[in-house]
């Protein structure tokens, strides 16, 4: 009895489910006429159309208000982070195959590329030791300090192409961020190594930065550090780590291992 | 269906019980397995023969003695063999079943998943990174705590509920007095075996099924068995061959209302008549509730939609070249942002208020889902003794001086009186206290006199209680007129007399009063009391009380006649031997004096509530044990035949036509007996539930009752039952909705039922189903305003990984919205009053009016969502924006923002982030994100707190919910600004203007709404309300 009870109600069900999706007398797609399907559609492309206007009207008012020059809020980057170039923080190479260190070697060269003599002719020689400072609020395009490759001497690629790698003493780059108004005043590392420009001192002329947009050609100051490694320290894993000293600096975060210092590996294979 | 099969139809004689001679004639037609076993079951004969064997069979068959008992060594063989003398419980599912329910039910599932990926994934790191991000490992146990937190919240919910119910069960155990050894000891009624000679008294309950061995008026009460509200008589005697009807046997669990018996013990436990039927009831299959079904329906649906985000998204990563890792955390985040966490704890929360609030109003709800079945129920079978009356017998009519006189039936005496100075009304009062044994039970004088305990039978205690309302102290009038002689009623004489003294000391003549069957008492009248004269009785008087007699019995009253006769002092001087036994003095000759009419009247609330019930929709039907006659004038009395409607019956003798010539479909009211129900095919049940709108069942047995409720369910209706006797409980059971008594009711009906009526009073029931209705509209809205927030949730995450912008909003702060700020105002909701009044409306037809439909849906992800999300956004934005990051470089950025080794990230405007730096900036993106949200769902929950009306017309009288708003900012606040959170949950401090940023986003939200009602309540059926009322 149950089984005769059962048949017309499961007929009915797949009827029932075809008809949800196209139902032939209503002419009902998924429940809906082409007429309500019509008018609910026009609806929310109406109603989505209005929220995109009412959401860019909100967004313009926002960039109205933001300053071309400076972000509004500058506190979230208070201290520069340090970063090395080429950029890795695994630096793994054979000293006698050149195809091991040539991505480096490139790196480093294309880095360097925008610290051509060259292009630092156009820049201005400031005055070493004190900050460079361009207040005026009328001409808003700032100078920029002229850091000449050649500064980095050894490391500068210049005379040794290879940075150093092919003989095993390998150079690495140390760039500070940019942050708008940061005054920083020295730069060293722990380690004993050889620093170009002389004593790893990045001179205050650099700072302040202006940002993107006044500071077009703005350049930083970099430290190069030739590694003096010798053979006992080849085959190792060596750790090193540079911290940036100064008054208003910070190299201790816990949690930002990159605020005001850099720590990386190196191994160099004979 | 056609009148004529039916020749019984409404006739009022003849009412033999129906009980097991009903059940054995159905023919068996149940299509259900289970229930077929039931039935059949329940059809079984009682497996009882003792009956019909000799006392001294008996003694022989359970070895015991008939003077000595049981001795103590065969009781205790016995009761091992038997187990104890109790009702074994329904089987419970154990307590880690239960558990592990909640643990794993609804979306917790969905949880579990998201937490076994998270580990999942943190073991891949873990496997493959030398320093893994802990992030995911945090996550997955802030997941795991989540489900388990909430799983643990609604396991100590439900067990809340049944703890409730755990304390009705009769803590105080029963005592039961047996003999053994031929000693009698007062024994715990669990350690009675079969064998034991027990003895019992008025008022005790017979603890086991028994043999009565012999008895001295002896009565016990079988109401809670058959549904039969008589007292019957109980001897040693067999008078029948069905144990239900026999008077030799007693039941377990009925009550011996007056007299004592001796009885063996025949049966215990679950193998008494009365086990047997709980056992049956609890094996009776219950489906599952409205709301639960509604419940489902929505965790499917939320489901869907999240696991199909979730395996497109992952899929779309894949392609899109991310990593499996990636994918995989992606899917976490699409499934943490889809499952509104705590809505179903809200849910839980929000029957749990209504069950409070209902148990302040006198409904206990044991099942919290139970809380809305009430307020869907579109039938209610209601029982009529107790539930719609008051169950006691009270004096209703009066007939003297030939004229028939209105008692004050009302339960407080607020009802109209009538003419008390009648000196025949001074005499039948007199004959009525006198000529009965009833009496107030001692130490209640500060009671009220309807509220006192009266020992005697129900018809005596009337008669009591209305003489001592109306001439004062009946101890007083019995003190002053000595009774020296007395015959009690018997069914052969069908009268009761006694001779007393007279008040007055000077007059030596005695007062014989008689009362009793109306014609019996008038045969043996010559004359009659008239203005308190005493005239002949002749043609015309005798009509006159013919007339009364049959208005009376019409009105369903049960009628007793009263006489006296002062006796002739010269024949019965003072000092005269009244023999009771061989009467040696007048029983004839007598003087009428009046008719006095009795039923158990409905309660004062109760046409008042069946008319509610009528307006919201509700169709009630009274399905009875008694008597048609009294049935169809109770159901005429309370408003379930209401003024106006007549039966085929009714028609018929208006229009003096033969039934069968009436059209059924011309009577919208019906009374249909037992007997007749028997006889009907299922699909005649269905015509008569379907056409008649009010409808009484009489006669019924406890599968009719069954088959009631089935036929109802059938069509669709979801049926509440009421009922107090165990005969009730099946149907209890099969119930969508079962509302036991709780003063009267039996505790197998309580057991079965799914909620109980504190104070046995149908008006109850009707603001049980108010508020049932209120908290389904509510519970809408407390969806809808969690549902919404989803949006917000989840469209971070698809930008996220489509146009690869820095993360939005975070899985831990998605969590914070759906436990922390969302909970209280969800939950304050269900606080919200009605916006009309909904008991005016029909109830929900529950294929059609879904708990979350598409409108609500589309309403609230497509619509309002929308809104939020892109309130949320905009403060995104601003943050990035006023940190550097203007929005022309986000998109796209992630691939750097996301990876570890870029330390020197340029912003617009050229300043260098490193990893930890800019994720700061992200994470208070996410914080802004989180409390912009908070921000709509301000504006949210106001515009939830209505479907239809504005704001401004239903006021912000809900304190719960301004709490609410304040409590979840506050909380975002803490959450923002406390120190330590930037490490516990990643949530930094905002700048006071970054609260301000969703401001408009939230004025739209309301504005929008408050216009869509506009235009609904403009055009009431328009397109905004088919699209938008949910």
């Amino acid at each position: 009895m149950a089984s005769t009870e059962d048949k017309p109600a499961n007929k009915e069900s797949t009827s029932s489910w075809k008809d949800s999706i196209y139902n032939p007398r209503t002419g009902e797609f998924l429940g809906r006429t082409a007429c309500s399907w019509g008018l609910i559609l026009l609806f929310y492309l109406v109603f989505y159309c209005f929220l995109a206007g009412m959401f860019a009207l909100t967004m313009w008012v926002l960039l109205l208000t933001l300053d071309d020059y400076v972000p509004r809020y500058r506190d979230r980057v208070p201290f520069p982070g340090l970063v090395i170039r080429p950029n890795s923080l695994d630096i793994h190479f054979n000293k006698s195959d050149p195809l091991k260190y040539a991505s480096y070697v490139q790196h480093l060269e294309s880095f360097l590329q925008r610290y051509n003599d060259s292009t630092q002719q156009g820049n201005e020689d400031c005055p070493p030791g004190e900050y460079y400072i361009q207040d005026s609020t009328e001409v808003m395009t700032k100078k920029v300090c002229r850091f000449k490759r050649s500064a980095l001497s050894l490391c500068s690629g210049l005379s040794d192409t290879n940075f150093g790698y092919s003989e095993g003493k390998p150079c690495v780059l140390l760039k500070m961020n940019r942050v708008t108004p940061t005054f920083t005043e020295r730069f060293g590392s722990p380690i004993q190594m050889q620093y170009f420009p002389i004593e790893g001192r990045i001179d205050k002329m650099y700072f302040p930065y202006y940002g993107k947009r006044a500071h077009e050609d703005y350049v930083q100051p970099l430290v190069a550090v030739k590694l003096l490694l010798t053979k006992e320290d080849y085959n190792k894993e060596l750790a090193v780590e540079c911290r940036v000293e100064g008054s208003d600096l910070r190299n201790d975060d816990e949690r930002d291992k990159f605020l005001g210092r850099v720590t990386f590996r190196i191994k160099v294979v004979e | 269906w056609n009148t004529e099969s039916k020749p019984n139809y409404g006739r009022s004689d003849s009412y033999r019980v129906a009980t097991t001679q009903d059940k054995d004639d159905r023919s068996p037609k149940k299509k259900k397995g289970a229930a077929t076993k039931d039935m059949d079951d329940l059809k079984k004969e009682v497996p009882i023969t003792e009956h019909k064997m000799s006392v001294e069979e008996v003694c022989r068959k359970f070895q015991t003695d008939i003077v000595q008992g049981l001795t103590n060594a065969k009781a205790a063989e016995f009761l091992i063999r038997d187990g104890p003398n109790a009702l074994t419980p329904p089987p419970t599912t154990p307590e880690w079943v239960k558990f592990c329910r909640q643990l794993f039910g609804g979306f917790s599932i969905l949880l579990w998943t998201g937490a076994i990926l998270c580990f999942l994934a943190y073991a891949i790191q873990a496997a493959t990174e030398e320093d893994p991000a802990g992030d995911n490992l945090y996550l997955g146990i802030v997941l795991t705590a989540v489900v388990v937190i909430t799983g643990c919240f609604s396991y100590f919910q439900e067990a809340k509920s049944s703890k409730i119910m755990e304390s009705f069960k009769n803590m105080v155990p029963q005592q039961a007095l047996v003999i053994r050894e031929g000693e009698k000891v007062q024994i715990n009624a669990e350690e009675v075996v079969a064998g034991d000679l027990i003895e019992v008294k008025g008022g005790d309950r017979i603890p086991a099924d028994i043999r009565v061995v012999s008895a001295h008026g002896c009565k016990v009460d079988n109401s809670s068995l058959t549904g039969e509200s008589e007292p019957q008589s109980r001897s040693p005697d067999c008078t029948h061959d069905n144990p239900l009807e026999t008077r030799n046997v007693a039941f377990f669990s009925t009550n011996c209302v007056e007299g004592t018996a001796r009885g063996i013990v025949i049966c215990t436990g679950d193998r008494t008549v009365m086990g047997r039927i709980a056992t049956l009831t609890s094996g009776l299959e219950t489906g599952k509730t409205p709301i639960a079904k509604e419940i489902e329906h929505f965790i499917h649906i939320i489901t869907g939609v999240a696991v199909f985000l979730g395996v497109t998204f992952f899929i779309l990563a894949i392609i899109l070249g991310y990593s499996w890792l990636e994918a995989v955390i992606f899917l976490i985040g699409i499934i943490v942002a889809n499952v509104p966490e705590g809505l179903l704890a809200t849910v839980t929360v929000c029957l749990t208020l209504t069950a409070k609030r209902m148990a302040k109003k006198n409904c206990l709800v044991k099942n919290l889902e139970a809380v809305e079945t009430l307020g869907s129920t579109s039938t209610i079978c209601s029982d009529k003794t107790g539930t719609l009356t008051q169950n006691r017998m009270t004096v209703a009519h009066m007939w003297f001086d030939n004229q028939i006189h209105e008692a004050d039936t009302t339960e407080d005496q607020s009802g109209a009186s009538f003419d008390k100075s009648s000196v025949t009304w001074i005499g039948l009062a007199r004959v009525a206290g006198l000529c009965n044994r009833a009496q107030f039970k001692a130490g209640q004088d500060s009671l009220p006199i309807l509220k006192r305990d009266v020992a005697g039978d129900a018809s005596e205690s009337a008669l009591l209680k209305c003489i001592e309302l109306s001439c004062g102290s009946v101890r007083a009038m019995r003190d002053r007129n000595k009774k020296v002689a007395e015959i009690p009623f018997n069914s052969t004489n069908k009268y009761q007399l006694s001779v007393h003294e007279t008040e007055d000391p000077n007059d030596n003549r005695y007062l014989l009063v008689m009362k009793g069957a109306p014609e019996r008492i008038l045969d043996r009248c010559s004359t009659i009391l008239l203005q308190g004269k005493e005239q002949p009785m002749d043609e015309e008087m005798k009509e006159a009380f013919q007339n009364a007699y049959m208005e009376l019995g019409g009105l369903g009253e049960r009628v007793l006649g009263f006489c006296h006769v002062m006796l002739p002092e010269d024949q019965y001087p003072k000092g005269f031997a009244f023999d009771t036994d061989d009467v040696n003095f007048q029983t004839d000759n007598l003087c009428f004096v009046g008719l006095m009419s009795m039923i158990d009247p409905p309660r004062a609330a109760v046409p008042d509530a069946v008319g509610k019930c009528r307006s919201a929709g509700i169709k009630v039907i009274m399905v009875t044990g008694d008597h048609p006659i009294t049935a169809k004038a109770i159901a005429k009395g309370v408003g379930i035949i209401s003024e106006g409607n007549e039966t085929v019956e009714d028609i018929a003798a208006r229009l003096n036509i033969p039934v069968s010539q009436v059209n059924p479909r011309d009577a919208k009211a019906c009374v249909i007996h037992g007997t007749d129900l028997k006889d009907l095919s299922q699909d005649q049940m269905d015509d008569i539930l379907r056409n008649h709108t009010e409808i009484v069942f009489a006669r019924t047995s406890p599968q009719q009752k069954l088959i009631i409720v089935e036929g109802c369910q059938r069509l669709g209706a979801i049926v509440a039952v009421t009922g107090d006797g165990v005969n009730d409980s099946p149907a209890l059971k099969k119930a969508d909705i079962g509302v036991a008594m709780g003063i009267s009711g039996s505790d197998v009906s309580k057991q079965a039922a799914d909620m109980i009526l504190l104070d046995d009073n149908f008006a109850s029931i009707v603001t049980g189903v108010e508020e049932g209705r209120l908290i389904f509209d509510n519970l809408k809205k407390s969806i809808a305003y969690t549902l919404t927030s989803n949006i917000p949730e989840i469209t971070p995450f698809l930008l996220f990984i489509i146009v690869n912008i820095p993360l939005p909003l975070g899985t831990i702060t998605i969590l914070c919205i759906d436990l922390g700020t969302d909970m209280v105002p969800a939950i304050s909701l269900a606080y919200e009053a009605a916006e009309s009044d909904i008991m005016k409306r029909q109830p929900r037809n529950p294929f059609r009016d879904k708990l979350v439909n598409e409108r609500l849906i589309s309403i609230a992800y497509g619509q309002i969502g929308m809104i939020q999300a892109l309130g949320g956004f905009f403060a995104y934005f601003v943050i990035l924006a006023e940190n550097g990051f203007l929005p022309s470089i986000l998109v796209g950025i992630r691939l750097n923002w996301d990876d570890r080794s870029v330390n020197d990230l340029e912003d617009s405007y050229g300043q260098q982030w490193t990893y930890e730096q800019r994720k700061i900036v992200e994470f208070t993106c996410h914080t802004a994100f989180f409390v912009s949200i908070v921000v709509v769902q301000w504006a949210d929950v106001i515009i939830c707190k209505t479907r239809r009306n504005s704001v401004f017309q239903q006021g912000m009288r809900n304190k719960i919910l301004i709490f609410g708003l304040f409590e979840e900012t506050a909380l975002a606040a803490f959450l923002s600004y406390c120190p330590g959170m930037d490490v516990a949950l990643r949530m930094y401090p905002l700048k006071p203007t970054w609260w301000f940023c969703a401001f408009p986003y939230s004025f739209l939200i309301f504005v929008y709404d408050e216009v869509r009602k506009l235009l609904l309540r403009r055009n009431p059926g328009g397109w905004v309300e088919r699209e938008t009322y949910y």
